[in-house]
């Protein structure tokens, strides 16, 4: 079955042109604004950043995930349910660590007064990595658990 | 031609090697419909807070409930946060889209494809900057911070709805999960027979096209390694537990940015807020502060024994020195100071009301007012008030926090306080009120 088959194919058409011109205003207001409300001196910066967010993205981090991504396939003898907990744990404390990382480096530099980031972060973000290790730990333990009686059953 | 067809069968044999049990059109729409109704969020409640620091002539705004600023602002930049898993796992699901081949196959295909460079490249700045801003980072941007999300946004939210339409037969097909899985758990393909890429994944038809056998060269062998050890594919139960495991961690990575640090915003989580810039109860009188008295240049005038508040209506000037403010009749407000970082916290504020010293040069009930701070640089030195706040029964000049005289950092000698109102707009260290 095709989108064109889809009984209600008329109605898709008709929304797709209304979602899309509502699309094209708005983007063009962002650009306007640009235009109007930017400093035609920050344009080398927004572009760099704009095209360094996808260089970084695309790139770096994404390549990075497929490399580990094809290293982890291969691996041999490890439940493939305990696998999917332990990328579930590492894919969380990454983007953790990647939000705060910025925050340690920041309150290193030094802030504009006391009461802006007041805490230990990176005590606090090891008690965090910490405790994600902990939940992984359980839910493994627990699956491991239940794949054991399902064995013992089957006998 | 040659070249052409090697460059296709790389670009084939990397969406191949990309290829996973998550990564397929149903995964992108569900991560989509999420994000797309984070970003939705994070527009309209940056728009209100936007027309509340510069309101066009027409506009008026809600003044209750006192917390409405607050929880929009809050839910702002929460909603933000969880944009950033929401979109390194929506990117993640349509990764392998990045090597389609070929390239380009006409106009419309690469403005399509342009728009979507646009709408990745833009969603992830808007995210990244909006984040450094709440560590006051501004080092890292080389340009102005509110300007630039600004404008940003339009373009985010005008790609996102041109992105909807364009795909708009495809989300309507994966909208829901009955029709997207068949009882494996396989997804129900449309797209294969017209997908210009199908002809590659024949490996006869790989190497007629580019006369040479699929794992020759160095790309060809580094490929069928990867091959080697495919990725599960449904009816293997694997696969359904790797998609599974997937929005697992979409989903705890959201729920643990969201726990750890929106404690500063929703008092509830305050007891977890291991990981947000700001604390609840930390600052001078146990408040947070943005901007401090040496930071805005006004430790001296603010100090200053002979410092009078001058509220002006046209012709009619009165001075009121602080033993004066402090004899008139006081009122007590339970308001937050919410900021459009994302922070807020309740305190305790007292003194004359706004309206009454209003009252005392005869300002018409319908007056907009400009409130001039001692703080002679920044953008905030000057605001100006809508009569809705001006005359609300909550808003204050204040004297008093938790009743104790303003910390100089809070804005003494007085300072505006008013119910659903961005922070930078509750003026400390008030040197005059005007009617405009």
């Amino acid at each position: 079955m095709s989108a064109g088959e889809l009984p209600h194919a008329g109605a898709i058409t008709a929304w797709r042109a209304v979602v899309a011109a509502v699309g094209v205003v708005l983007l063009l207001a962002g650009v306007g604004f640009f235009l109007t409300d930017v400093r035609p001196a920050d344009y080398p910066g927004v572009v760099s950043w704009l095209l360094g967010a996808i260089v970084l993205h695309d790139g770096l981090a994404a390549m990075a995930v497929f490399v580990v991504t094809v290293v982890v396939r291969r691996t041999r003898g490890i439940p493939f349910a305990v696998l999917a907990v332990v990328q579930s744990a590492v894919a969380a404390a990454v983007i953790v660590t990647v939000v705060v990382a910025p925050e340690i480096v920041k309150q290193a530099i030094g802030t504009a007064n006391p009461s802006i980031l007041p805490l230990d972060y990176a005590r606090n973000l090891l008690i965090v990595h910490a405790g994600i290790a902990i939940v992984a730990a359980v839910t493994i333990a627990v699956i491991l658990a239940v794949r054991r009686r399902a064995t013992r059953a089957a006998r | 031609m040659h070249v052409t067809w090697r460059l296709q069968r790389l670009l084939h044999q990397f969406r191949h090697a990309l290829a996973t049990p998550s990564r397929n059109a149903r995964t992108a729409v569900v991560l989509g419909r999420l994000l797309g109704i984070a970003f939705v969020v994070c527009f309209a409640t940056g728009l209100y807070s936007h027309a509340l620091q510069d309101p066009a002539p027409w506009m008026t705004f809600p003044t209750r409930p006192s917390w409405l600023y607050q929880a929009s602002q809050g839910v702002h930049i929460t909603a933000g946060l969880v944009c950033l898993p929401l979109l390194f796992a929506k990117l993640y699901a349509v990764f392998p889209q990045l090597f389609q081949t070929p390239p380009v196959r006409s106009v419309a295909h690469l403005v399509e494809r342009a728009s979507i460079a646009l709408f990745v490249g833009a969603s992830l700045v808007q995210i990244t900057i909006g984040l450094l801003n709440t560590y006051q980072f501004y080092g890292l941007f080389p340009f102005s911070f509110r300007h630039v999300h600004f404008a940003l946004s339009f373009v985010v939210v005008g790609s996102l709805a041109i992105h909807i339409a364009v795909k708009l037969p495809i989300i309507a097909r994966y909208w829901r999960r009955r029709d997207a899985y068949d009882a494996d758990g396989r997804l129900r393909e449309t797209e294969s027979p017209s997908d210009p890429d199908h002809p590659f994944g024949a490996p006869d038809e790989l190497q007629r096209r580019t006369g040479s056998r699929p794992e020759s060269g160095v790309t060809g062998r580094l490929f069928a390694w990867i091959d080697r050890a495919p990725a599960p594919e449904p009816p293997d139960e694997r696969a359904i537990v790797s998609r599974r495991g997937f929005f697992a961690a979409v989903g705890v990575a959201a729920g643990v940015l969201v726990a750890f640090t929106a404690g500063q915003s929703f008092r509830a989580l305050d007891g977890i807020n291991l990981l947000a810039p700001r604390k609840n109860g930390v600052g001078p009188q146990s408040l947070p502060v943005n901007r401090t008295a040496k930071a805005a240049d006004v430790e001296e005038s603010a100090m200053d024994p002979d410092w009078t508040l001058t509220v002006a209506n046209r012709g009619t000037v009165r001075s009121f020195a602080y033993a004066e403010l402090a004899a008139l009749p006081h009122h007590d407000a339970w308001l937050p100071i919410a900021c459009v970082e994302g922070w807020s916290q309740y305190a305790a504020w007292r003194g004359p009301r706004l309206r009454d010293l209003l009252d005392a040069v005869g300002a018409p009930e319908d007056a907009r007012v400009r409130i001039t701070s001692l703080q002679q640089h920044g953008s905030y030195g000057v605001t100006e008030m809508t009569p809705e706040f001006a005359r609300d029964e909550l808003t204050l000049v204040a004297l008093q926090l938790d009743g104790e005289p303003l910390d100089l950092d809070h804005g003494y000698p007085a300072r505006i306080i008013a119910p659903a109102r961005p922070g930078v707009l509750q003026t400390k260290w008030l040197a005059k009120l005007e009617v405009i």
